[in-house]
């Protein structure tokens, strides 16, 4: 039994169950802290268990709308603002507001990718200002097996988390594209991750540009 | 998603041209008791991991194929996404993982009768598998015997 975000592929593959959601990527279940739409969502999914054959394909009847994920690209920084600070002090500064996440959360955070505690990630932002300045940096809490530029899409997922978990504790209002818009227009910190995402891209190497793709578009 | 008309240019490009395998039939098994006494394993494509374990990469050919054991009593304080995709909005998750892991509902689900029980352990794969073989041909078996070994009756699958 399997919830479904394109109907078009459950067309394709014809799974057994499957109830086609229409809500946006990384919004399966309709709408985070509310447990009772949720529960709506898993039982018409649960219900698809009655059915006496299948394939069955059912529609839940959800109101979702098109979202359009906000990218660095659609927004205008405020350079202004951005080049007067030091990522490393800014990281710094919202680690209050973070830790007061977590602790409202009991423990829950997306914030851990790297392995190095987000206390220490004054450390992390060197590394991706030299990453920027040289593409020759690396960090020693890299584990062997990880390549550094997979290394440092975990770093910077790591930091995006902690400035958007820390930016939702301080206004736990705002809307996910008020949240998207301060992150790419008014931090250091994405210049930063776009400066980095620079680097890769200006090398001959496929892969690497895959890379840069997957830290900013 | 939303239907594929409400999309913009872009992202209905990528839906589009997005492959995905295409079979002719299904295999179908009715459920065998009722819902209130089955066991429900959870199976996530949201890249998740306990923390401390292995995380996903993304830069395997194809897509990573392999998977991650979640015991289902993990604290939710101990689980982390290594989906690390920018092409999908993880604000919702960092909100409230339930939003692709629904670990708290189950639970609301046995408490209020509605399940039987949830499984031991739970699953995720990686998303945005573009060659999906090594799951289908591999992978996949392997957690579908694990989920028959535990006695599991009902596999809730949840995409991101």
């Amino acid at each position: 039994m399997l919830v479904a975000l394109v109907r078009e592929h459950v067309e394709k593959v014809k799974p057994p169950r499957a109830l086609f959601v229409p809500f946006p990527y990384g919004h399966t279940l309709g709408k985070p802290n509310d447990p009772e739409y949720q529960h709506s969502v898993i039982a018409s999914a649960l219900d698809l268990l009655n059915r006496p054959s299948g394939p069955v394909l059912a529609d839940f009847q959800g109101e979702a709308g098109p979202k359009e994920l906000i990218q660095a690209s659609a927004v205008q920084p405020s350079t202004s603002t951005i080049n007067g600070t030091n990522p490393a002090d800014e990281v710094t500064s919202l680690r209050e507001l973070y830790e007061r996440w977590v602790t409202d959360h009991d423990g829950r955070t997306m914030v851990g990718l790297s392995g190095i505690p987000q206390r220490r990630f004054r450390g992390t932002v060197r590394f991706m200002e030299e990453y920027a300045q040289n593409g020759g940096a690396d960090m020693k809490e890299r584990p062997e097996d990880v390549s550094v530029p997979q290394f440092m899409r975990y770093c910077v997922d790591g930091i995006k988390a902690f400035y958007y978990e820390a930016r939702m504790s301080q206004r736990s209002n705002d809307t996910e594209e008020e949240i998207h818009s301060w992150f790419w227009g008014e931090t250091a910190i994405s210049k930063l991750i776009q400066d980095v995402a620079k680097r890769m891209n200006e090398t001959d190497d496929a892969e690497l540009k895959v890379f840069a793709n997957g830290l900013a578009r | 998603m939303p239907r594929l008309e409400d999309l913009s240019e872009v992202e209905r490009k990528t839906v589009t041209f997005f492959p995905c395998m295409e079979f002719d039939s299904t295999p179908w098994v009715s459920l065998s008791k009722d819902l209130s006494q089955s066991k429900v394993a959870l199976i996530t494509t949201a890249g998740l991991h306990v923390r401390g374990d292995k995380p996903f990469i993304s830069d395997f050919k194809g897509g990573d194929p392999s998977f991650r054991v979640i015991p289902s009593n993990t604290s939710p304080a101990d689980i982390l996404q290594s989906h690390v995709s920018i092409g999908f909005d993880h604000t919702g998750f960092y909100k409230d993982m339930n939003i692709a892991f629904p670990i708290d509902r189950l639970r609301e689900l046995v408490d209020r009768g509605v399940i039987g029980s949830v499984s031991d352990n739970y699953y995720s794969f990686m998303g945005a598998i573009r060659d999906p073989r090594r799951v289908v041909d591999d992978t996949g078996p392997q957690v579908a015997q694990l989920l028959k070994d535990e006695g599991v009756d009902v596999a809730f699958l949840v995409p991101i």
